[in-house]
């Protein structure tokens, strides 16, 4: 099946609240889960009993030695239904690696087919004492029979292989993804609930970052935080008598993975391969065109997904997407530039998993980012690589 | 520094570690289609089969540098840092990438392309994980 979503525009968020991004918290995931939901569902104008949905993904990032327990490390739908006392009629989690894509397209088919009428979307993301993904693994069994035994563990050392991959293919520096994580830190330095609030980089400072997995440093990983964000979405019918302008869902397109490859080597091929026909499904289904975009808010947990993203949706050619950046057109102060992580992204925001990016879009299009408000009718979000995760095109103008 | 990592063999496994441990690489290869993949999937991701009853076929190990990461802090114990993974192509079974440390060192030069050779790095008696070296060209 082919041509425009059948649902095109007609699901919308219309309220949404974040909590503020910690690197550790002593409270409960759950807890602040629940306050955010509490806090999103008032800022909707409504109140718990009319939440009738509920879509999210728990699913915990690391590889290290930690237990995800629901409630306290990890938040489901079905935790968060039960504990906010309503009844409700839909619970559904996401069970691939494109989570916030994957279980925002849940949000809105249920809100599209009449399974339910008002749906919250959350993120809930912890991070636990100690190192996130050290492992004290002492044999490697199943799946990790192929990879730990060569000391290939976690997901950075499979991008640190695509980064270098594209490095060495187009001739990026470093130099170049400095304007990308400087940008990021900048823009999320502007941000009060951020983790990053007031703490820009400079480019000597991510110069100077050693290495770790060659040629990524720390300074190209998100860092891990305790944070949640939650929407609120209904159909577009309801959603014209409440209290927030609404942003419509134009469409959508999602991927999955394609090679049988070993855990997590995820190549720069495989990825470009699958973003190429994402974004094309993406154009057919929401019916635009990269050039119509005003504000792209692409997914950067690692730096160089930017690339990644900027090229297969078809911003910049392929190959192209670190002079792109090193010439200054990603640049959220610089007018007609493709601000693509003016809401911070993950780099600057924390490890939260595609909600800046969500949240930005919100954020700009429903005229509520306050300082920092762009003029924008158009939005585009996209989360994970494109191998596994997904893109949203989103607009305040359904007309 | 910790004890090596070692592989638990099981029976989607065992003649690939079996190999190892004689330093033959050994690949599944399907018996519907006979292509190689790696690692064996409970279905043949080329043909598609239901059954595809992989055979362990003993192969060159020769490959080229895709790309390569050195890495330098480990979330792993057991490992002396720095160390170089490579992640190589196959030249007789070009489907097929693997990824391995590299034996010639962080200070090898390397480039996209470079020919490598499987080999074998001895973690225990009887217990090796593929690895790759360069090949000098003549």
């Amino acid at each position: 099946m082919s041509g425009l979503f059948l649902a095109r525009n007609q699901v919308a968020i219309v309220g949404f609240a974040h909590s503020q991004v910690v690197r550790r918290s002593t409270e409960p995931l759950g807890l602040t889960a629940l306050r955010t939901a509490r806090a999103a569902i008032t800022d909707a104008g409504l109140v718990p009993s009319q939440i009738d949905g509920f879509a999210s993904s728990s699913l915990m990032p690391t590889s290290g030695d930690h237990a995800a327990q629901d409630g306290i490390s990890v938040v489901s739908s079905d935790w968060l239904a039960q504990h906010l006392g309503t009844e409700p009629k839909y619970v559904v989690g996401f069970q691939g690696i494109g989570q916030l894509t994957g279980s925002l397209t849940l949000a809105v088919n249920a809100l599209a087919s009449g399974a339910a009428d008002y749906v919250l979307l959350h993120r809930a993301l912890y991070s636990p004492p100690g190192k996130y993904n050290d492992s004290a693994l002492a044999r490697a069994k199943g799946g990790q029979q192929w990879s730990a035994p060569q000391g290939f563990f976690g997901a950075l050392p499979g991008i640190a292989l695509v980064y270098n991959e594209y490095c060495q293919r187009y001739g990026a520096t470093r130099e170049a993804m400095a304007h990308v994580v400087v940008e990021a830190r900048k823009n999320g330095a502007r941000l009060p609930w951020g983790y990053w609030y007031d703490k820009p980089l400079s480019f000597e400072d991510y110069m100077a970052e050693p290495l770790i997995n060659d040629p990524m440093s720390r300074l190209d990983c998100d860092i891990p935080v305790h944070g949640v964000g939650v929407f609120i979405l209904t159909r577009a019918d309801r959603a014209k008598d409440m209290p927030n302008k609404p942003v419509f869902i134009s469409g959508y397109a999602n991927a999955y993975p394609s090679h049988n490859r070993i855990s997590l080597h995820w190549t720069l091929d495989d990825m470009m391969e699958a973003g190429r026909a994402q974004a094309k499904r993406l154009w057919e289904k929401s019916g635009f065109t990269p050039g119509e975009i005003d504000l792209p808010q692409v997914y950067d947990a690692f730096s160089p997904y930017v690339y990644i993203w900027l090229e297969s949706l078809g911003f910049c050619p392929e190959g192209e997407a670190h002079r792109f950046v090193m010439d200054g057109n990603i640049d959220s102060d610089k007018p007609g530039s493709l601000a693509v992580v003016s809401g911070g992204g993950a780099l600057g925001n924390g490890r939260l998993h595609g909600v800046p990016q969500l949240l930005e879009c919100y954020l700009q299009l429903a005229g509520r980012a306050g300082p920092r408000q762009r003029e924008a009718n158009t939005a585009l979000f996209s989360y994970s690589a494109p191998n596994f995760g997904g893109s949203f095109v989103l607009t305040n103008d359904p007309a | 520094m910790n004890a090596p990592l070692l592989p638990v063999p099981d029976e989607t496994s065992a003649p690939y570690w079996q190999g190892c441990a004689e330093h033959v690489l050994k690949l599944p290869c399907c018996s519907r289609c006979h292509e190689f993949t790696l690692p064996p999937d409970v279905t043949c991701p080329n043909c598609n089969s239901l059954e595809p009853e992989f055979t362990w076929q003993p192969v060159t190990g020769r490959g080229k540098v895709r790309t390569w990461t050195v890495i330098r802090q480990s979330f792993l114990g057991g490992f002396k840092v720095p160390f170089v993974l490579v992640d190589v192509q196959l030249d007789d079974q070009p489907q097929v990438r693997m990824i391995g440390q590299l034996l010639d060192g962080p200070d090898a030069p390397l480039h996209i392309g470079d020919a490598v050779t499987v080999a074998f790095d001895d973690l225990a008696p009887g217990v090796a994980v593929p690895a790759f070296r360069k090949v000098q060209s003549a």
